[in-house]
């Protein structure tokens, strides 16, 4: 579904990625893991057109994305649930649910995607007329997923869902992100706890320095030692 | 005979009044200057000269081609949402918007404010001042004890219905709704699919739209000239009073600048009106550093 070939990627003189290839068979939860700073977010970023490969192509369903906007990417159906809390921190909990459909038009299929959302998150639901700004870091991750889903993805990338949250809202996040596999989206997701991560894959990639250091079945890699020692804690 | 305290509730009277007048001018400029600035990451300083050549356009429309004011006027917004909408499509984005690069957006809309001024200079509009016809009369209407002219109450009236219109907008609509996300957080914006480009196009447009239709309400009551644009600085100082980032401060920041004018040059002296926007300023970021709408002051981290 999505097949990312030798990209490379750079901020400025800073080279981020460089050749990095990564497949998301349609149906699978492929994970991508690896260090502080290792290009994880801006292997999403290039995806989403939020930062620009100067080599390789990026290809979704057979078709290259590398050149569209970030909007028509969206439109495509791929969407990106972003680290450090990206919300629209001054609008409603539903204001913000409502914008991540903003690419639709189909005013009933949205109405229903409302409900079904708040389905998988129902603490939303209660805090449909406050601010997002209000609400706790928890909260505004499960508030990004929403989002994300408003838009009908077919493809859902998220970035570090684990990252500052309670042990207990970490697994319900992950059953959840189980569960929207199940029916049947795509998902790649990036995080650094790569136990958990290994655990709710098919196949995993781990990045070191912009490159692609290892990659295999998540099964495998959980018991390659060499991944134990530098992401598994031995 | 009057006693000192009658005079002074009349001043008061009157100075809120025509204040408020004056004021709604103020607030839709602040509402044109702060939309650009939430989304562009720079202030507009070609917003004084959007304004004049708004006025100058509609100017042209009425008496120099005849066409009448119902259609004049809607031409000369369409005129000026288009033009400005180009000037972001041609000239900005290929600039780029984002912080790092706002010395460049600023310098832009320097060259776009001589650019307009030159044209108008030289095109023979601008060499004698001008004065634009009024379409209301000057009948009187007493309201309290103030007196105001048919024109000032349509002014006040169309201006308020064109905020009320904007507000709409903005609050209840998907593009307006778009426009608060790209001035909110752009990064979020460009993942759910907005096209911030088009969005910041739009807002442009809708700017310069304010801006002339600011500008078609008060020309009747200033000179036209080349340099009439000096009015758009009470729009940046109802912007600061309102907190720079908020538009009901923008709205309520003009009222105030509007009403405080007229107090002064009704109290003190009408020599001393063009301070009174500054004292405004001042006495407002002295008491709220971040203005009267504005949140608290955020230090961003790097
Ligand atoms: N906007 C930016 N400007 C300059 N350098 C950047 C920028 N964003 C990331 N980098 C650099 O690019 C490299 C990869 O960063 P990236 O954010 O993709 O890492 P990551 O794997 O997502 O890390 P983390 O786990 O901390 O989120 C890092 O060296 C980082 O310092
Ligand atoms: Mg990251």
């Amino acid at each position: 579904m999505l097949s990312i070939r030798n990209i490379s990627a750079s901020y400025g003189r800073v080279a981020a990625l460089s050749r990095v290839s990564l497949d998301a068979p349609a149906g699978a939860i492929i994970a991508l893991l690896g260090a502080n700073g290792a290009g994880k977010t801006t292997t999403l970023n290039c995806v989403s057109r939020l930062v620009n490969i100067t080599e390789g192509e990026i290809l979704f369903e057979g078709r290259r994305i590398d050149r569209l906007s970030s909007d028509e990417v969206v439109r495509l159906g791929i969407a990106q649930v972003p680290e450090g809390r990206e919300i629209f921190a001054r609008m409603s909990v539903r204001e913000n649910l409502e914008i991540g459909a903003h690419v639709r038009r189909d005013r009933h299929g949205i109405a229903a995607d409302l409900e079904r959302v708040c389905g998988y998150f129902p603490v939303l639901r209660q805090r449909f007329a406050q601010d997002a700004g209000t609400l706790s870091g928890g909260e505004q991750q499960m508030l990004l997923i929403a989002r994300a889903l408003m838009a009908r993805p077919r493809l859902l990338l998220l970035d570090e869902p684990s990252l500052g949250l309670s042990p207990l809202l970490v697994e319900q996040i992950f059953a959840i992100i189980r569960q929207l596999n199940q029916e049947g989206l795509t998902i790649l997701v990036v995080e650094q706890n790569a136990r958990l991560a290994l655990a709710v894959s098919s196949y995993a990639y781990i990045l070191e320095n912009g490159e692609i250091a290892f990659e295999g079945p998540s099964a495998e890699l959980a018991q390659n030692d060499r991944v134990r020692q530098a992401y598994l804690g031995g | 005979m009057m006693g000192d305290w009658q005079v002074y509730w009349l001043f008061l009277q009157q100075g809120i009044a025509s204040g408020l007048v004056t004021g709604s001018i103020y607030a839709l400029l602040a509402i044109a200057i702060v939309i650009i600035f939430k989304t562009t990451d720079a202030p507009n300083f070609a917003a004084g000269e959007i304004f004049m050549a708004g006025a100058y356009i509609a100017l042209y429309l009425l008496i120099f081609s005849q066409i009448a004011y119902v259609i004049a006027v809607p031409v000369t917004l369409a005129i000026t949402f288009v033009f400005s909408a180009l000037f972001y499509r041609i000239v900005l984005r290929r600039i780029g918007v984002s912080p790092a690069v706002a010395v460049n957006v600023v310098i832009a809309t320097l060259g776009l404010s001589f650019v307009l001024k030159g044209i108008v200079r030289n095109t023979g509009f601008g060499d004698v001042p001008r004065s634009f016809p009024a379409v209301f009369g000057a009948d009187t209407v007493q309201i309290g004890d103030a007196v105001l002219t048919t024109q000032d109450v349509a002014v006040f009236a169309l201006a308020l219905l064109a905020m009320a219109i904007f507000f709409v907008f903005f609050n209840y609509t998907r593009t307006g709704r778009a426009m608060r996300a790209v001035g909110m957080n752009p990064r979020a914006a460009a993942l759910v699919g907005i096209d911030l480009h088009k969005t910041r196009m739009l807002i442009w447009g809708l700017s310069g739209l304010l801006s002339a239709l600011a500008a078609i309400l008060i020309a009747p009551k200033i000179l036209m000239t080349a340099d009439m644009g000096i009015v758009v600085i009470l729009g940046f100082a109802a912007a600061i009073v309102g907190g720079f980032t908020s538009l009901p401060g923008a709205v309520v920041g003009g009222l105030i600048i509007g009403i405080v004018e007229n107090l002064v040059g009704l109290f003190v002296s009408t020599r001393a009106i063009v301070v009174a926007p500054f004292i405004v300023i001042m006495l407002v970021l002295a008491i709220r550093p971040q203005g009267l709408f504005g949140g608290p002051v955020v230090i961003k981290k790097v």
